[in-house]
């Protein structure tokens, strides 16, 4: 079973351990089955003994053994014997807890390790796939299956591991034992096991079945929750509640009725192997009675056999349980392994010492895997080292696919990147994004301290550089001034307690920090007032005045220090040249260009007008006065 | 690491309370949680019975085949024991299948009730509680917590009422069966409960620390995968892996403890039991020789049976207690929750808007995000019906609190807002923001197709008003994608498109009060160009308060308004702005100064 190699390679490492465990099991299991053996001692030899007269009939190693430590029976010394049996009993069983300790304490050591491991190596993995994945995952079930999957395998490993192994021992060692005794009876009391097995593993692909879904369902449900907490203010303000509560109800009373279908099949499962479990002891009893009455076994041995069958058989009610529990472990095995099996991004190509900056996109074209149309068709510009450029178009036109085709989270369809002359593709991807500095649009900071948050790209950074990064961005003031801990200060979760544009301007610092060789800045300053991105342009011209720089924005007022502009509409590149070009072109550029402008030069109009209406006024005050 | 903590609560000498309130929940099951007891305890009593059948069967058919005594009957009295057996069996799958039956209903019931009353009270809740609150945690909550609590007073329960059962059966028949012997084994009863809570609250204070490190790890998940696109492009790929592997170690060590203390805990108990079947061996021995045996073999057999099974009932006793105190802080988690009240509630006589003209008036109004920090004092503002408003400043100046304060969002913690001269405090909220129509900064889509998303505003609207609100929203060139995923929370759209969406939205609504919170600056010009030729038409002659940056969103406004410190510094509309050559005038030709070095370059 696939199941069985999986939990093989995530507990491995570690088998001598758990071999080691299972040995001390072993020998634990060992002692517990010689504590019947004691009772048929006393029974057999010293009761009945001492009733009778007689000894039994059926000795072996065990009460040879037993028989050679304590002193010989007679009458009167009774209690002494019996004072040893007790002490023997009691030693057994010491030893019996004690062999259980160091295994229960080996195994959870082991697993420990192996889970630690797993969830490690899933971090990891995580933080290699490409982004794509993400694009088709939701975050939520991710989650869950690190975590909550992740539990389940913990839980299985370091109980139901052990406990398989410890119903196999003591099936197999008590099975021998009454071998020992008598064989037609051995076989008589476990010959009900074959049919509580069967019963079990039918039942176990339907269980699988079933619980597959009933987890579908509550991912779906958490999603439902996750979507509608994110998304609270648009809830809230669209007087949405009614109806979000109507469909989580929906959602909710699905998962219940798949629980309950679980509940369905647990509840025929486990009274059957308990009736399977009471026939096999039925059996038991009624044919050692029989050979009682024929003499061919003791009362002691009867006694014996009886915890015997106990010993087997009671455990197959575990089954059940392991049964259901390996179903569910499988389950969220597949789950993990799903995202292990996805293959990560290969870091491995050239690294330089540093780029000089050109960038050539010939005849990229780009879709998503999924997308029905090209949201790049056809593409082909070049970018000389250190050009400033400048990229605009209406939204949903390409431009942030360039970026994420030049970080190399996506490859091309179609054509080919050059980065000083080489593709793009063979550089690593590793020493691409070290080189590249992109500002993305949608900004996202860590849970951590502002100080941290900017100099996340190099935590040894030194506070002098995140300020000068800070001042640079235009954020400095307002760290210094508005928060409570000024650097020190925890950002929330998401950053939630900044304002969109305060949170842009972190991650400009952010980048700014890493001083890239090449700068991407897409859409960063939508949110921030029209001052602040004075400033914060004014601060960055400086730096990147022979950077190669690719500056996505709206506002023709952004790009106006920029060498050339690259006009992109709908994946289609449609006008490329400095802004004096594209001006006398009189093509999309310039219509953009004039219909931003026109509102200034109304109000330059209207300033002259203004200035106007002043000196007409003071020519009236004036002639006032001359009256 | 992560600095997310959650609420801590206490969880020593909560764990009465916190039963009182779970099983009140399941008792609005009584039929099924009598049935379930029922159930439990038939289980438990068949178990105790068992060792009494089988000493009436040593008794009375073996020991008579040993000494020779047995009659002619003996097979027949066999027999009669095997179908005994067997119907015990048959008894007690019975009472399984019904425990398990009535269990998982208890669970599922509950666990749904839980849920369901989680998730409407978040509804209810206002935004001061989302702002100080992680959404992990929230979320959290409904899909963790609910399922801890309840496993806890179903599967978990079974162990208990199992293990009270059958102690008190065995003792009971114990005593009846011979009471000296009796004695001898429940001597050892409390000695074993001392021990196994000793051991209990030592693993309880590792899985304690566990179980924090966990939520810290979950945490680090839900981080690091949000924002993975954020780690490749600083390259902290393998610093963040680092990280966690420091963390998952802690978890690691506290795990491991709890599970060696675990591990000491069976043995001994088992320990403990087994003196006691010593001590049965030797008095039970004692008594079966004496002069007129003063019990019999099979009764010793019997009560060596039950010595060495004790220890498991306390065993599930002491599991119970130990799952029980894991629980309690999920449970509080939960039910603080439940008892949160809405800072905003509508009052109980509310009435509700029918029409709203639009006039809206700030009396007066103070307000603070948290206390002591006033971002709005003694404001007045009068916006009438019609007007259209931009509000202007820099930021953090007021602005966006002006609105949330306009949408209900926040309510004044001192002063009046009133929207048509009543304070909007007498009404409901629900009819106050059925004729708002708001689009905020960030756009947030919903699972579903743009047609869908579009509807959310106006769930009776028609195909034909849903594109049309489209066209409105300058989204011409999406009208043939209508039916096309949006996406989780709409990847598969740039930015820009989805605000178009948003804005959909709140036009199909056609809402007495428009409000844009920055709304336009992360579309492009064109793109804003088309949406406020769209909108112009709709905003004519309806209210509407409009925050921007962009000269040409706010200079068709009928009045601006210059916020800054949390109060109006100029107001006007454009013209008479630009000719006072304040603030306002400052702001915006700056804009000008650039476009004029432009403009001279090319000329």
């Amino acid at each position: 079973m696939i199941t069985i190699k999986r939990l093989f390679e995530i507990l491995g490492r570690f088998r001598y351990s758990y071999l080691g465990a299972g040995a001390l099991l072993c020998l634990s299991i060992a002692f517990r089955i010689l504590e019947p053996k004691i009772l048929q001692l006393s029974i057999d030899n010293v009761l009945i003994k001492t009733i009778n007269g007689k000894t039994n009939i059926g000795n072996d190693f065990f009460i040879s053994t037993m028989l050679n430590i304590i002193p010989d029976v007679s009458t009167n010394s009774v209690g002494v014997v019996l004072i040893f049996v007790g002490i023997i009993f009691v030693c057994v069983s010491l030893l019996r807890g004690g062999t259980m300790f160091f295994s229960s304490a080996m195994s959870s050591s082991v697993t420990e390790h192996a889970i630690k491991n797993l969830k490690d190596r899933l971090f990891t993995h995580i933080q290699k796939l490409p982004v794509s994945y993400f694009n088709r995952i939701l975050t939520g079930e991710l989650i869950q299956r690190c975590t909550g999957d992740v539990e389940t395998v913990r839980k299985f490993a370091s109980m139901q591991v052990v406990e398989s192994m410890r119903m196999i021992f003591i099936f197999v060692l008590s099975f021998s034992m009454m071998l020992s005794i008598h064989v037609q009876y051995a076989f008589i009391a476990v010959s009900v096991v074959p049919f509580i097995l069967i019963s079990c593993y039918f039942f176990l692909k339907k269980e699988m079945a079933v619980w597959e879904e009933h987890e579908k369902q509550q991912d779906k449900l958490t999603s439902i929750t996750q979507e509608n907490i994110t998304g609270i203010r648009v809830v809230k303000a669209f007087a949405l509640e009614e109806s979000e509560i109507n469909k989580f109800t929906e959602q909710n009373s699905l998962k219940k009725d798949w629980g309950l279908k679980l509940v369905r099949i647990n509840r025929v499962l486990w009274p059957w192997s308990d009736v399977l479990i009471f026939s096999q002891i039925a059996i038991s009893i009624f044919a050692g009675g029989m050979f009682v009455m024929g003499g061919e076994i003791t009362l002691g041995q009867y006694l014996a056999f009886f915890t015997y069958s106990s010993l087997v058989t009671w455990p197959m009610r575990r089954l059940a349980q392991i049964t259901t529990e390996m179903g569910i472990t499988k389950v969220a095995l597949d789950r993990i392994y799903s995202i292990l099996d996805e293959k990560e991004e290969i870091y491995d190509g050239i690294k330089k010492e540093t780029i000089e900056g050109e960038i050539e996109f010939r005849n990229v074209s780009f879709k998503y895997n999924d997308a029905d149309g090209y949201v790049l068709k056809n593409v082909s510009f070049k970018i000389k080292a250190g050009e400033n450029i400048a990229l605009i178009g209406s939204s949903g036109s390409g431009k942030t696919t360039i970026v994420s085709l030049l970080m190399r989270f996506y490859e091309p369809s179609e054509g080919e990147i050059f980065l000083d002359g080489i593709g793009l593709n063979k550089y690593s991807k590793e020493f691409l994004r070290e080189k590249f500095g992109v500002v993305l649009q949608k900004p996202f900071l860590f849970s951590t301290t502002i100080k941290e948050n900017i100099a996340y790209s190099n935590p040894e950074t030194h506070i002098d550089e995140i300020v000068d990064s800070a001042v640079h961005a235009s954020i400095h003031e307002i760290i210094e001034e508005k928060l409570p801990e000024s650097y020190d200060t925890i950002i929330g979760e998401r950053g939630v307690t900044l304002s969109g544009g305060q949170k842009q301007r972190l991650t400009i610092a952010r980048t700014i920090l890493k001083n890239p060789d090449v700068m991407i800045f897409d859409d960063s300053t939508s949110s921030v007032d029209t001052e602040t991105e004075y400033h914060i342009q004014n601060s960055i011209n400086s730096l990147i005045k022979n950077k190669t720089t690719i500056i996505i924005a709206y506002r023709v007022t952004s790009l106006q220090f920029c060498d050339r502009i690259i006009v992109l509409e709908k994946g289609k590149l449609i006008e490329e040249g400095s802004h004096d070009e594209l001006y006398e072109r009189k093509g999309y550029y310039r219509k953009i260009f004039d219909l931003q402008l026109s509102i200034e030069d109304e109000i330059k109009n209207e300033l002259s007008e203004t200035s106007k209406e002043k000196s007409e006024k003071r020519k009236f005050s004036n002639s006032k006065i001359e009256i | 690491m992560s600095q997310l903590k959650d609420k801590q609560f206490k969880t020593k000498g909560e764990l009465f309370p916190f039963m009182k309130r779970m099983l009140g929940y399941c008792f609005k099951y009584p039929k099924i949680m009598y049935s379930f007891i029922a159930c439990v305890l038939v289980v438990a009593a068949v178990e105790a019975i068992y060792p009494v059948v089988w000493k009436n069967l040593i008794d009375n058919a073996i020991m008579p085949i040993l000494s020779g005594t047995a009659g002619a009957d003996t097979k027949e009295i066999l027999i009669k024991y095997f179908i005994i057996f067997l119907l015990l069996g048959f008894i007690l799958a019975g009472g399984v299948f019904g425990f398990i039956n009535f269990a998982g209903r208890i669970m599922e019931n509950i666990m749904f009730d839980l849920r369901q009353k989680m998730f409407r009270k978040l509804q209810e809740l206002s935004f001061s509680y989302y702002d100080k609150a992680a959404t992990g945690w929230l979320i959290s909550r409904i899909s963790l917590d609910a399922v801890k609590v309840t496993e806890l007073i179903s599967w978990t329960m079974i162990e208990l009422i199992w293990g009270i059962g059958m102690i008190t059966f065995c003792v009971i028949v114990m005593f009846i069966l011979h009471w000296k012997l009796a004695l001898v084994v429940t001597i050892s009863l409390p000695f074993l409960a001392f021990i196994s809570i000793k051991i209990r609250m030592l693993i309880l204070r590792f899985s304690r620390e566990a179980r924090k490190t966990n939520s810290e790890i979950t945490a680090s998940f839900n981080e690091h995968i949000n924002g993975v696109e954020v780690n490749k492009s600083l390259g902290q790929e393998e610093r963040v892996s680092e990280m966690f592997s420091e963390l998952s170690e802690k978890m690691r060590l506290s795990s491991y403890k709890s599970a060696y203390y675990s591990a000491m805990y069976t043995p001994l108990v088992i320990f403990g039991g087994s003196v006691s079947a010593a001590f049965v061996i030797y008095y039970g021995g004692i008594m079966t020789l004496g002069i007129q045996p003063d019990i019999s073999v099979g009764m010793l057999a019997a009560f060596f049976g039950f010595a060495t099974s004790m220890f498991e009932p306390i065993l599930d006793i002491s599991r119970f207690y130990s799952q029980a105190q894991n629980s309690i802080s999920a449970g509080e988690r939960i039910f603080s929750l439940l008892e949160t009240e809405p800072v905003i509630k509508d009052k109980d006589n509310a009435s509700l808007f029918y029409n709203i003209l639009g006039e809206i008036e700030f009396k007066n109004v103070s307000f603070s995000y948290v206390e002591g920090i006033d971002v709005l004092k003694n404001f007045n503002l009068k916006i009438n019906a019609g007007e259209s408003v931009a509000l202007v400043g820099e930021t953090g100046g007021g602005k966006s609190t002006i609105i949330n304060l306009i949408c209900r969002f926040y309510e004044p913690t001192n002063g009046n807002l009133l929207i048509d001269g009543i304070d909007y405090k007498e009404m409901t909220t629900q009819s106050l923001r059925q004729h708002l129509g708001i689009v905020l900064q960030t756009p947030h889509l919903f699972s579903g197709t743009i047609h869908e998303n579009i509807k959310v505003g106006k769930p009776e609207a028609g195909d034909e008003e849903i594109l049309q609100a489209l066209i409105t929203s300058g989204g011409e060139e999406m009208i043939d994608r209508i039916h096309e995923h949006a996406g989780e929370a709409g990847e598969n759209l740039s930015l820009g498109e989805k605000q178009i969406i948003s804005f959909a939205r709140a036009v199909i609504k056609d809402p007495s009060i428009f409000i844009m919170d920055e709304a336009t600056s992360s579309v492009d010009t064109l793109t804003e160009q088309k949406i406020q030729k769209g909108i112009e038409g709709l905003l004519k002659g309806r209210t509407s308060i409009i925050i921007a940056h962009r000269l040409s969103t706010i200079r068709n406004c009928d009045r601006i308004i210059v916020i800054s410190n949390g109060s109006v510094i100029e107001q006007g509309n454009h013209f008479e702005l630009m000719r006072a050559k304040g603030h306002y005038f400052n702001l915006y030709t700056r804009q000008l100064r650039k476009e004029r070095e432009v403009r001279s370059r090319e000329s």
